[in-house]
């Protein structure tokens, strides 16, 4: 009975047996797990009772309503708010991630800042709010006593109709200077469209939830696009209709994306070859009259062949389609099998209520004037214009306008003066704002145009493409102040930090956010207080008004930047629709006309014939205009155009041409954008970091999406080491090997390879941005983003 | 020959000695040690009695008056101190003989401080429990889930795990996860019965309660 070593054993043996025939280990193992749940260094909310506070997210222009759950002063959680009507309780992942905007003191200007060292070298003086505006106001006051207020310019990354962008403009016009600008946004190009079709300034209007076919030329609709808690609830919606009702989704995308792996049809055509392939269907629907003849006779110009006032004979958009777009001519430029296009076309054209839709991704980056047109001849072609489930044509919001401004003299002579980025000019006549002509006015000349920049919820060093230039174009402006909450890479170029709130600390409006289907006025309203020493950007802009004095004081008769919401909030209570209060809105949150009055054919369209133009008469008055200074063939040439005649005037096809050779730079790079990957100003939040899988982002590696036939040609496997190379620069990423992504195209999403931000972000990955070699878009001047020829190289 | 059969035969007969001594020592320790060294006690801070509130009693009261749903749905859950103060307004005159209704005006209703109540169900924070889709919708009664605590005279005695800080009440009493009642236990997995049973698998998707 001794314990040797055997009988030791022997006992281990039954003391392990009787441990797994024993309830010990199978608890033990729940209870670790809850254990480590209870670590103190894990973020636990504290617990306490709920309160919830209802507001409207603006970290992306499509402006959920949200819901914020607190504990104490502590915002613990945050969802989509179920009694908004836009998202109707759906919200997307950065939405739902925007407390680490918040919280994450790592990335977050804690108090104005002065530059003390050179340039980028990232040394900063706290001061006073007080001194801080005062050194602005006083640079400012030194360029209008000079008589050189234009020298003055902002860019602004506020929505268009809000009123913190109101009150940017103002504010540099009424201290004298034209040059106020704002970042690229695909808004403009649907603003443009439309006004050159239908003659409507109002925000684009997409009735998606009441359409039963949806041909979305690129749209990400479930990568992010528009406001994405709509869309993820409208998704729900339709899937809700039943097999019998289902809504029918064609995605026309060069790449498998969410949308396109999830829609009945996914067309892949050549990239910058979409608006031939919409020509391609208005062929077969016109060959097959199969068009909506009231609307067409009735209430469209330019359909059929016409005489002018001197009798000269024009083609029609009829004529021209029917002339260059042949399902097989088409497919020779889109590479969609003209089978497949007569399908599509004939699917469209027997939809009860088929709607087709432009706009690349997430929707918030300019596209292509004459594709947004072509796609919205399609709808013409249906008689989808104002209809039910179709594209709808509506009022502004009824929101009062402020006083005039009232400009002094130095005010007056500095807004004669041409504007920097020749916005509007005859060469642009459809632009308001072009940041690269901007980044090439000042790059071109010896020294600045611009004294000082102001820049304002933008991070154009990130986002703009081909950013090195604008990095130059900004080293050369003696002054550049920041409004930034973030220590993103444009503020720590500026040499004076205003920083504003976050999205949770203050209150702004957001109005008809892109695309919603009716009038819509909302709050997004303070959860937390100020947790820095912040100050709301217009507040600060307000008071530097006054702090300049004279009649730029008089136009900003403001205390606050809530009095200022207060007073075109009046415009609501005045219009009569629907009374609404201040008290009103500040109470709900928002306010909304969800009936809409369709049809209505016979006075909706503001163009100069009252009627839906096909052949644009404002095309033609701009084109006459422009040829009073140039021949007529080189304004075409001047604007981009290669088309000649009539169809200058119409929807049509226009190559998008790259300056780079085709057989240096073999394949194209097509940025991409994710739903879980922030891709705007706002830096990724670390909860959506960890959304990548392996084969997106690896440590710092990015890796780009590639088809396997593509990779085999370059000998680039799985994960295999490249290098990108475009005229403009060099990318090192890593391949994934991706059978939706299109042969000869390379897919890099826009996100990540941020060179400012904390840890979490800091040289994680690459930005596509730093090597687009940008081309304009023929006739609206933007930058074309998604044509950047390139090179892959096995390293 | 003799001398070498018991030579050989005892070590195997020790051995299996050795083997059921560390395998009956082992059982002890999982089954009846481990769960005395898992848990520790702690009392209520008062010996509340729902038999002498609810229905049946003097007092009379239905369980919403004191549990109740807020308008906008949500649960009150156990009645902060100003409910208790509705009826034991004044200490000059308590409503009965007991020496925790003195505890209850001297040490909370005096200062208007809130009982620390220990609370059996207690869950993670990562869970987020409707009480109203219960209650109201699918009609399921409070001693489903929670026992039948309107008749006891005393609070069980709360046992917190010491590695994870939750009550017993949410693994179970029984240390091998056994239950026959339907309040046994209140891990996800009996969540996720329930709804089977009842036709509502839908709700056994994540997002349905971890959100």
């Amino acid at each position: 009975m001794e314990l040797s070593r055997r009988n030791f054993i022997k006992f281990a043996a039954g003391g392990l047996g009787g441990t797994m025939l024993s309830p010990l280990p199978w608890k033990l193992i729940d209870d670790i797990a809850i254990w480590t749940q209870n670590w103190s260094w894990v973020p636990v909310p504290a617990r306490g009772k709920f309160s919830y506070i209802k507001t409207v997210c603006t970290l992306c222009p499509g402006a959920c309503g949200i819901e914020v759950r607190k504990v104490g002063s502590r915002a613990v959680k945050i969802e989509g708010r179920s009694d908004y009507p836009v998202n109707q309780g759906a919200i997307c992942p950065l939405g739902m991630a925007g407390l680490q905007i918040l919280y994450n003191g790592g990335i977050r200007w804690k108090a104005p800042m002065k530059r003390v060292g050179p340039r980028g070298s990232q040394e900063w003086k706290e001061i006073p709010w007080d001194e801080a505006i005062d050194e602005l106001a006083i640079r400012i006051k030194g360029l209008r006593d000079k008589g050189n207020p234009e020298k003055l310019a902002a860019i602004d990354g506020n929505q268009s109709r809000s009123t913190m962008a109101l009150l940017i403009k103002r504010l540099i016009n009424s201290i004298g200077s034209p040059n106020y600008m704002f970042m690229p946004r695909e808004e403009d190009t649907h603003a443009t469209a439309n006004f050159l079709m239908q003659g409507t300034n109002g925000p684009i209007a997409f009735d998606l939830e009441n359409a039963d076919l949806i041909l979305s030329f690129g749209c990400g609709l479930l990568d992010g696009w528009g406001a994405p808690g709509r869309m993820l609830s409208t998704w729900r919606q339709w899937a809700n209709n039943g097999k019998k009702h289902k809504t029918y989704l064609v995605q026309v995308d060069p790449r498998a994306s969410n949308t396109a792996s999830k829609a009945d049809l996914w067309l892949a055509p050549f990239p910058g070859t979409e608006a031939a392939l919409a020509m391609g269907i208005a062929h077969v629907i016109i060959k097959g009259k199969l068009y909506h003849k009231k609307f067409i006779e009735n209430h469209s110009f330019g359909f059929y062949d016409w005489f002018d006032e001197k009798g000269v004979e024009h083609k029609g958009f009829s004529k021209i389609v029917l002339e260059k777009y042949s399902p097989q001519m088409v497919e020779n430029i889109t590479g969609i099998k003209r089978r497949v296009i007569i399908e599509v076309a004939k699917k469209f054209a027997s939809a009860h209520a088929p709607i087709a839709i432009a706009g690349k991704g997430k929707g918030t980056l300019p596209g292509s004037l004459y594709e947004f047109m072509a796609v919205h001849a399609l709808n013409a072609l249906k008689g989808r214009v104002n209809k039910e489930g179709g594209s709808l044509i509506t009022d502004d919001v009824p929101l009062a306008q402020w006083s005039d401004v009232e400009y002094d003299s130095v005010a007056k002579d500095g807004l004669i003066k041409e504007r920097v980025d020749c916005a509007g000019t005859p060469q642009y006549p459809f632009s308001r704002s072009l940041i690269h002509k901007f980044t090439d006015a000042i790059n071109s000349g010896h020294g600045s145009p611009i004294d000082t920049l102001l820049l304002c919820s933008a991070n154009p060093v990130y986002t703009i493409p081909d950013s090195q230039s604008f990095i130059e174009a900004l080293a050369k402006i003696p002054f550049i102040v920041s409004f930034s909450p973030f220590m993103d890479e444009t503020s720590l170029m500026a040499d004076l930090i205003l920083p504003d709130h976050t999205h949770l600390e203050k209150i702004v409006d957001i109005v008809w956010p892109t695309g919603i289907q009716y009038p819509l006025y909302a709050l997004s309203q303070p959860v937390v207080k100020p947790i820095y020493r912040t100050k709301h950007s217009g507040d600060v802009i307000i008071s530097l008004a006054d702090r300049i004095g004279g009649q730029v004081a008089g136009s900003f008769q403001w205390t606050n930047f809530e009095e200022a919401l207060k007073e075109r909030v009046r415009g609501l209570y005045d219009s009569g629709n629907e009374k609404v209060s201040w008290a009103d809105i500040k109470k709900n949150g928002y306010w909304y006309i969800p009936a809409h009055s369709f049809g209505r054919w016979t006075d909706i369209f503001k163009t100069p014939s009252k009627k839906f133009e096909f052949f644009s008469t404002e095309i033609e008055l701009a084109l006459k205009a422009y040829s009073k200074e140039k021949s007529f063939d080189n304004a075409l040439i001047n604007l981009g155009i290669s088309s000649k005649g009539d169809e200058v005037y119409m929807p049509h096809y226009e190559e998008i041409k790259s300056g780079a050779d085709k057989k240096e730079y073999p394949l194209l790079l097509f940025p991409m954008e994710l739903i879980n990957l922030a891709s705007g100003w706002i830096g990724n939040p670390p909860f959506l970091n960890k959304t990548l899988f392996n084969h997106q982002l690896k440590r710092d590696d990015l890796f780009v999406e590639v088809n396997p036939k593509t990779a085999s040609q370059y000998r680039l496997k799985e994960g295999s080491k490249a290098i990108i190379r475009s005229p403009k620069g060099e990318l090192k990423v890593r391949i994934h090997l991706f059978d939706g992504a299109m042969p000869g195209v390379i897919f890099v999403p826009f996100g990540l390879g941020h060179t400012a931000y904390d840890k979490h972000l800091k040289g994680k990955g690459v930005n596509p941005n730093k090597i687009i070699d940008q081309v304009e878009d023929p006739l609206s001047g933007q930058p074309v983003w998604w044509n950047t020829r390139v090179e892959l190289i096995k390293i | 020959m003799d001398a070498d059969s018991k030579k050989f035969s005892r070590p195997k007969i020790d051995g299996w000695i050795f083997f059921l001594v560390g395998l009956i020592a082992a059982l002890i320790v999982g089954w009846i040690v481990f769960p005395l060294v898992l848990y520790s006690e702690k009392s209520q801070p008062l010996s509340f009695s729902h038999s002498s509130h609810g229905p049946e009693s003097d007092a009379g009261l239905e369980c919403e008056e004191c549990h109740f749903f807020y308008k906008d749905g949500t649960f009150s859950g156990i009645p902060g101190i100003r409910k208790c103060m509705d009826c034991h307004e004044d200490p000059e005159s308590p409503l009965s003989e007991d020496p925790e209704e003195v505890k209850l005006f001297t040490d909370y209703v005096g200062p208007e401080k809130e009982i620390p109540w220990l609370i059996y169900s207690r869950q993670p924070d990562c869970v987020y429990f409707p009480h109203i889709a219960h209650v109201k919708m699918a009609n399921i009664e409070c001693k489903v889930c929670h026992g039948d605590f309107a008749t006891r005279k005393t609070p069980p005695i709360y046992k917190v795990n010491r590695l994870t800080r939750y009550s017993i009440d949410i693994w179970g009493r029984n240390i091998a996860g056994y239950k026959k009642n339907t309040w046994d236990k209140m891990k996800m997995d009996d969540c996720a019965d329930c709804h089977k049973r009842k036709g509502k698998e839908n709700n056994n998707a994540c997002f349905v309660c971890h959100k």
